[in-house]
């Protein structure tokens, strides 16, 4: 049955991560996330009674708590003394900052008048340091989607954690080349109203983020964390989510989990859930209490500037601007600018004006593939097709030879174009004459099959299809 | 009424409200209004557009509760003796500030494990960033530390700041002559607000070491390396900070650890042979001259007399030379004119009193000063320090100890002298970069 997401009270915000791509936060070193064997290892312990709560609890004089260890990995080259805890923060990243004002504009959010950067208490050994460092930087945003606005509470600047290697009973094992990669925080009210509307605001705002051309792409490099909750009752987050196509799945399997609890009368807990591969969720840990968060005295306060900030163009709009420029269809623009090659396309779209725009973005976006699923080989389409480009425009090789050049290419085989070269109409009708004596009264497309076999790359298509057509008349 | 730091308030500016606990602001931040957020995060607010701060509900400070202490008869007793230093503070989550803490109650509910090594004793004797002190703070360390030793201690623990540790281990190795009891500096170099305090480690360590060893004398106990798994016990007179931040800063020079303490297993190796042990001596003080005037002058190239002529009322001056010893003193062309000022300048200085001692700014090594001709005419005029290893804040120290307690004279005698292990007669050569 269908659930009515109005009747069962359904409250739902999302909370996204995105890595930015710069150098990390509070250092100079490069957000270069890695897991070979590492040259640097460390040994920590983390207190758990240092900087308790402040009262002074008298049962744990007597208990003296087992801690355990954390082992820490690190790289000469890539690591510094600051993910090792070892050398209070540097300035803030800049760059890191700017992006994170872009997106706080582009989400409509009302940025702080000074940015303070805080230490969040962090216990399970992620941060080198025991808390993670993170700003409020903007808040009372909103982006607009097809069921109405959903409002963005707070947009957080943040350290990334540091990546688990093994868990054991005895130690935790952690690798540091993560550590300190700025992220981006983007919480939202609860005002999502079901499971699609979950997965359009987690992809518009996936979009607004990527049109920075600033955030890291690829697995892990963006999170989301789903909060809901039915009739009032107990709240859950849902972390986890591989492939965001699965979400309302996930998140309605989730309601109806919920509902079939609460129908039950049994107590749903406030927990933190994974999202499995069969789309259903499983416990992970109950739901941390609010983190103490206390100010990072090592960095000053921030007087933000967003007065110099330029808003980039949104990637949705870029690709209208594609299909209606270009008459590109939608998919094709699509791919353009999520593979970023707006600019280079437009560039090359201009510069070759007796080139259909169209065989340019598709060439552009889809040989690459074509020619690894092909051939397995990977070949950077950008740095090569302009020079081959440059002969198809000047009509000296066949459209058709765009991609076998471009395979050579990959293949690491140096190009002889001469072999390309288109040959003259006299050369083609002698080679059609020739087929045509040979062949006496065969039907015309046993004669273009033959001809195509002989012309391949030499000619194009069309053009023996006409010139073939006129010596049989 | 007015909102004060702690309260609940609405702050409303022309275009928003926004509720929060009201924080502190740091003087540094200017004209600003710092709110706690539910979220737990602060934000600024500039003062000129705040219309009202409407207060909702007044700051009640928890009251603390303080554990008894039991005493266990077969444990010793160790004295923690507070000087300030992030060591012994704490960060209070709601307003951020850092709060002392230095009652007996306190320090175990921060590092339980130590009621498990000795029965703690606990106080605060000054309050204070070690860069701020002066020649008194040693005096009243090494009262209070003889007080401690008086009522029975068995061992007592300095906690201090970083910055001049290896100042005042120096100083209260040459006040406390004839110890009975280890005195034990520590100190961290990450604040104890993070879980990863590297304090925790160093003050237990220290604990477990009085507790278990027959060691008797002053000394430094600090991190190994960067893992929490050992400390160093450090010679009082041949230590330094040599790292503005890593947690294993203090190093040994010119000399190995005396000790090491291994967390994990709780085991504790010597690595000198010869140290002074647990007896029944009694102490003696012999304290530092609140009023005597010792510089420290690092010299470099393109120098000025000027910057000698400064110390010329001093009673004594350290000179961070360079190398073996040197200091431009030289002229050797047109452009080097000013360094024969300099070598009249000290010359005449030294001759109305100035007790001048060369140390190196190499840190490593010995001062020799027949070495090359510059150098001996520096001893002609009477400068000090030949053949001495002394850290340059060792022989500030001791200058400043000796000019407390002897004649001139003898000053200057007992400078290059090996009084208290100050001066190692042999360098070996496994003590370099440790």
């Amino acid at each position: 049955m269908e659930i009515d997401y109005g009747q069962i009270n359904f409250k739902c915000g999302i909370e996204i991560h995105q890595q930015l791509d710069t150098h990390k936060l509070f250092c100079s070193c490069p957000s270069f996330i890695r897991d070979d064997k590492p040259d640097i290892v460390i040994k920590r312990i983390l207190r758990a009674s240092a900087g308790e709560s402040g009262e002074v609890d008298a049962a744990a004089l007597h208990e003296v708590k087992k801690e355990k260890q954390f082992v820490y990995q690190a790289y000469s080259d890539t690591t510094c003394l600051v993910e090792l805890d070892e050398e209070p923060p540097h300035d803030v990243n800049k760059e890191a900052l700017k992006i994170t004002l872009q997106v706080a504009l582009m989400l409509n959010a009302r940025i702080v008048d000074k940015i303070c950067f805080m230490r969040k208490t962090v216990v399970d050994g992620s941060n080198t340091a025991g808390f993670q460092r993170t700003a409020l930087v903007a808040a009372d945003g909103f982006i607009e989607t097809s069921k109405g606005k959903v409002r963005i509470d707070t947009i957080c600047l943040e350290e990334e954690a540091a990546k688990i290697v093994k868990r054991s009973e005895k130690e935790d094992i952690y690798n540091l080349s993560r550590l300190g990669i700025p992220l981006v925080e983007i919480a939202t009210a609860p005002d999502i109203k079901d499971p699609e509307h979950c997965m359009e605001t987690a992809k518009k705002i996936g979009m607004i983020l990527r049109s920075t051309n600033r955030v890291k792409r690829g697995l892990g490099t963006i999170r989301q964390d789903v909060n809901l909750s039915v009739k009032n009752k107990a709240r859950v987050e849902i972390k986890g989510f591989q492939d965001l196509r699965n979400m309302p799945r996930i998140i309605e399997n989730e309601a109806r989990r919920h509902l079939k609890l609460i129908e039950k009368g049994e107590e749903l807990k406030k927990e933190v859930r994974k999202a499995n591969k069969d789309l259903s969720t499983s416990f992970m840990r109950p739901m941390p209490g609010s983190a103490r968060m206390y100010p990072e005295t090592d960095i000053r306060m921030i007087r933000p500037d967003a007065s110099k900030i330029k808003i980039p163009e949104l990637i949705t709009d870029k690709s209208e601007r594609l299909e209606k420029d270009f008459s590109l269809n939608k998919d094709l623009a699509d791919l353009i600018t999520k593979s970023n090659k707006t600019e280079f396309f437009i560039k090359l779209a201009e510069k070759y004006k007796n080139i259909k725009p169209l065989f340019i973005a598709d060439s552009l976006v889809n040989s690459g593939k074509e020619i690894k699923r092909r051939y397995g080989k990977e070949i950077d389409i950008s740095e090569h097709i302009e020079e081959v480009l440059d002969y198809l425009n000047k009509g000296n090789i066949s459209k058709k030879a765009v991609f076998e050049i471009l395979v050579e290419k990959a293949q690491g085989k140096k190009v002889d174009y001469q072999k390309y070269s288109l040959m003259s109409d006299e050369e083609i009708k002698k080679i059609l004459r020739e087929i045509i004596e040979k062949n006496k009264g065969a039907p015309f497309n046993a004669l273009m099959g033959q001809a195509m076999a002989r012309l391949r790359g030499k000619a194009d298509g069309k053009k023996i299809v006409e010139m073939l057509k006129k010596e049989i008349s | 009424m007015q909102a004060k730091t702690g309260d609940n308030v609405i702050v409303d500016t022309k275009d928003k409200e926004v509720k929060g606990i009201l924080m502190p602001v740091p003087e540094s931040e200017g004209e600003v209004v710092i709110l706690k957020l539910e979220s737990g995060y602060n934000i600024g607010i500039d003062k000129k557009d705040v219309k009202e701060i409407k207060l909702v509900k007044s700051y009640s400070e928890k009251k603390q509760k303080t554990a008894e202490i039991k005493q266990n008869k077969k444990l010793p007793t160790v004295s923690i003796l507070h000087t300030g230093g992030t060591i012994a503070s704490k960060v209070d989550y709601k307003t951020g500030g850092v709060i002392a803490k230095f009652s007996p109650g306190e320090i175990i509910g921060m590092f339980p494990e130590l009621t498990k090594i000795a029965n703690i004793k606990s106080r605060k004797i000054a309050s204070m960033q070690s860069e701020m002190m002066r020649f008194p703070h040693y005096n009243i360390m090494a009262k209070e530390i003889e007080k401690e030793i008086k009522s029975g201690t068995d061992g007592i623990i300095i906690t201090h700041g970083t910055d001049t540790m290896h100042y005042s281990s120096a100083a209260l190795r040459f006040i406390l002559e004839d110890l009975s009891v280890p005195v034990i500096l520590v100190g961290s170099q990450r604040s104890s607000d993070r879980g990863s305090s590297d304090a925790g480690l160093n003050l237990i360590s220290a604990c477990y070491f009085i507790a278990n060893s027959d060691f008797a004398d002053v000394a430094i106990c600090m991190h190994e390396n960067l893992s929490d798994e050992s400390c160093l016990i450090l010679p009082a007179l041949k230590t330094r900070k040599m790292h503005t931040s890593r947690r294993d800063a203090f190093r040994p020079i010119n000399t190995t650890p005396v000790a090491r303490v291994n967390f994990n297993d709780k085991n504790i190796s010597f690595m000198k042979k010869g140290y002074s042990k647990k007896d029944n001596k009694k102490l003696k003080l012999k304290l530092f001259n609140e009023k005597i005037k010792v510089g420290l002058i690092k010299t470099h190239t393109n120098m000025f007399a000027e910057e000698f002529l400064a110390y010329k009322n001093f009673d004594g001056l350290v000179v961070e030379g360079t190398g073996l010893g040197h200091l431009p003193n030289e002229e050797t062309d047109e452009y080097t004119k000013e360094n024969k000022k300099i070598f009249d300048s000290l010359k005449e200085m030294i001759k109305n009193g100035l007790i001048t001692v060369m140390s190196s700014q190499t840190i490593y090594g010995r001062i020799q000063m027949n070495v090359y001709t510059p150098m001996r005419e520096l001893q002609e005029i009477g400068v000090l320090g030949h053949l001495s290893d002394m850290t340059p804040e060792t022989t500030f120290i001791k200058l400043a100890w000796l000019l407390s307690n002897y004649k001139k004279k003898e000053v200057k005698g007992l400078i290059t002298k090996n009084l208290k292990g100050e001066i190692s007669e042999r360098i070996e050569d496994k003590t370099f970069l440790i």
